[in-house]
């Protein structure tokens, strides 16, 4: 289909390269070649590249650049993150709090600790998607090493207190818990809303670079100086001994460009996502009945909407979706290869058939009002057409649109 | 492995949906670990299937899999519907993943089920 419409609303998927980005990155990948650990020329050039990157990527989240070691991405940051500081501080305590909500790559590692002989809390979020202040504070015992809640949840976009939970942490330290640590995944978070890692209190912070419009393959896992990690690669003794393994130079290069480009354009970035999102929102509430919007209203990133939609099943319309050229992603369970459906969307209490029935659709700087305009259409038409399938559609049905389950 | 085209057919367009206000028979069966749930509807007149429909919620297998299910059986007399297979359906459709074939069972069980109402009414 030649002249097939295509609209991607799957920002929080990844994203397209920035044309800036790979002009940035380009020389590193021919004449640039260099091994950032080589001694001669060709290594320094690379060497001098990555540790500008470093300057970006440190200057993002207002951290120092010797705090930064560049991994493959978000998934590898969240494990040395969590195992690597819970190996470290084996012998201070083995308990571990954390939300319902995480990444799976956060929520993995803590399950493989547990299995390890870890104890692990996994704190409620709600029907608005977040944690609670008082529940972390309940939560932490003597033997609390860490604490790891995300930024911003990556299914609905709800920002967490990662703040309120470091000043927390902060507390406990100056009290005499002086163990305790504080990870947050800003994965989702960064290039999306300013980052300060004093002003979070965080201790460890993951980044993944083709969040924001570089390519896939970089990532970052801030360390605060003076947190002890124990290493998950060896080997090698890059990233000051703690992620052995040659550098990826252009992905970093990519990821530092990136980086300069989201701090420098985050205002602009963050309106016009936020007018697509709520064009977007508008235009679903008057043409579509029967919907749940998921996760806190005002607490949430700007590009990211997340609808359930009653009586239908999330894959059938994201296939239909697609059919008409509209990418987006859903909760249902069928996609993901599981049978259970959106733990994300199941811990705001919603039913199965609501975590079953939710898409989400995250917007970008390429998306214009056109595209959003064609969204709602094909999607309108899509949920109807489904619904005229669903047996659990029985007549007279009414039901307004709200945010409660 | 991708969904074929008649998969990807039905799915935009399906086949015989809805319900049948003069069903003689009629049934609907869910899957408990899963969800998915499919109703269908019949018109059977003299031992045979004049008219079929169905509803389904669920993955879009089971969409498909009513869908495709409604034209088999259409036409054809209640013996011949009862011989049709898991097998023969997901033929029909192409093929399915292993993990999706699910739904031509629960396809296939709705159908035995609806049947069975005939059977016992004559």
């Amino acid at each position: 289909m030649p002249d097939q419409r295509r609209v991607y609303l799957d920002h929080s998927a990844t994203t397209p390269v920035d044309r800036r980005v790979v002009v940035a990155m380009m020389p590193y990948l021919s004449g640039k070649f260099g091994n950032a650990s080589s001694v001669h020329f060709f290594g320094q050039e690379a060497r001098a590249a990555v540790d500008r990157a470093r300057r970006e990527v440190a200057a993002l989240i207002a951290a120092k650049q010797n705090e930064i070691i560049f991994l493959s991405g978000g998934t590898e940051a969240n494990n040395l993150a969590i195992r690597g500081l819970c190996e470290a501080a084996l012998p201070h305590g083995r308990h571990i709090i954390t939300s319902g909500i995480e990444h799976p790559s956060v929520a993995g590692s803590c399950d493989l600790l547990e299995k390890r002989g870890w104890e692990v809390t996994r704190l409620p979020v709600y029907d608005n998607g977040i944690v609670r202040l008082d529940d972390v504070r309940s939560a932490i015992r003597p033997d609390t090493v860490l604490i790891t809640v995300m930024l911003a949840n990556n299914e609905i976009g709800t920002i967490q207190p990662v703040k309120e939970i470091g000043a927390l942490v902060h507390e406990k330290r100056a009290t005499g818990h002086r163990q305790l640590w504080l990870h947050t995944d800003a994965v989702q978070a960064a290039g999306r809303i300013p980052l300060n890692v004093d002003e979070l209190g965080c201790d460890l912070l993951s980044l993944s670079a083709h969040k924001f419009y570089a390519p896939k393959g970089a990532g970052a896992l801030y360390v605060r100086r003076g947190v002890r990690l124990a290493s998950q690669n060896v080997g090698g003794h890059q990233e000051r001994e703690r992620r052995a393994g040659t550098e990826n130079v252009a992905g970093i290069v990519a990821f530092g460009a990136a980086a300069k480009l989201a701090r420098e354009e985050l205002d602009q970035r963050t309106t016009q996502n936020s007018q697509l999102r709520d064009r977007f929102e508008a235009g679903v509430i008057e043409r579509i009945n029967d919907i749940v919007m998921n996760g806190d209203r005002v607490k949430r990133l700007s590009h990211l909407s997340n609808i359930s939609f009653r009586f239908i099943e999330g894959e059938g319309l994201l296939i239909n979706l697609d059919l008409q050229g509209v990418a987006v992603s859903t909760g249902s369970a069928c996609s993901s290869g599981t049978l259970e459906p959106s733990p994300v969307i199941r811990a705001l209490g919603r039913d199965d058939e609501l975590a079953r029935g939710s898409i989400r659709f995250s917007f970008g700087q390429e998306n214009t009002e056109h595209d959003v305009d064609y969204a709602i259409d094909v999607l309108s038409q899509a949920v109807e057409k489904l619904r005229a399938l669903s047996p659990l559609n029985k007549a007279p049905h009414q039901e307004s649109v709200g945010t409660a389950p | 492995m991708p969904y074929s085209a008649t998969f990807k057919d039905h799915l935009i367009n399906p086949r015989n949906a809805g319900d049948l206000a003069d069903a003689n028979a009629s049934a609907e069966e869910s899957n408990p670990v899963c969800g998915d749930r499919l109703r269908l509807s019949l018109r059977v007149t003299d031992e045979r299937i004049e008219v079929a429909r169905f509803l389904a919620y669920g993955c879009p297998p089971t969409l498909v899999c009513g869908s495709v299910m409604t034209e088999l059986i259409q036409g054809k007399t209640t013996a011949e519907a009862n011989r049709l297979t898991r097998a023969d359906l997901l033929n029909a459709i192409g093929g399915l993943p292993s993990r999706k074939q699910h739904a031509a069972a629960l396809a296939i069980e709705t159908l035995r089920s609806a049947l069975g109402q005939v059977n016992s009414k004559q």
